[in-house]
């Protein structure tokens, strides 16, 4: 988004803006993936130690989200680019 | 998530300077984060096994992510088309020709 039409205190109110959503939204990711991972993950209970294969899955499904999430990243702003380019035509 | 490094949702803390253009950037960038948020939800859904076997994105995963992705923003905009189609100004309130950015 473009902000330069902001003045400097504008700018310096929506940095704020920003940052506190970027923390806000860092906590739900952690607290998101947390869910899902043991979701997908621990499912056997007879004991209370992550077991070797649950640690592995774990790890390996939090780097699989991000880089899934990365990926989206990248065809999202690629199709709202697109999308942009058709509004102002 | 945090695309344009930006997070979604919750209250609006910014006593600050509360111009009616920073609240409509504001508003703007939780609609972005969302509809991203979802988007991201939405496809590991439907695209990710979870097996977990490795840390990798597999290349049907991939292609199925990149397909979920653009079939998101068509159904958007169609449900944005049709929705602007039967309601336009009288029943669209808030939500009508929802989903443009």
């Amino acid at each position: 988004m473009d902000f330069s039409s902001f003045s400097s205190a504008e700018q310096q109110a929506m940095q704020r803006v920003i940052e506190n959503k970027q923390r806000l939204d860092f906590m739900r990711l952690y607290a998101g993936l947390v869910e899902r991972c043991f979701d997908s993950c621990c499912n056997d209970f007879t004991s209370k130690a992550l077991s070797t294969k649950e640690d592995t899955c774990v790890s390996n499904c939090t780097l699989k989200f991000l880089k899934h999430s990365e990926r989206v990243g990248a065809r999202f702003s690629e199709e709202n680019a697109k999308m942009m380019g058709q509004q102002s035509k | 998530m945090s695309m344009f490094g930006l997070g979604g949702g919750g209250a609006q803390s910014a006593p600050q300077p509360s111009s009616a253009q920073i609240e409509a950037a504001t508003a703007e960038l939780d609609m972005i984060t969302d509809v991203f948020n979802r988007i991201v939800s939405s496809c590991h859904n439907k695209c990710i096994s979870t097996r977990y076997h490795e840390a990798e994105l597999n290349k049907g995963e991939s292609v199925c992510v990149d397909r979920c992705v653009a079939k998101f923003f068509t159904v958007n905009a169609k449900v944005g088309e049709q929705m602007q189609k039967m309601g336009g100004a009288a029943a669209g309130g808030g939500g009508g020709g929802g989903g443009f950015f």
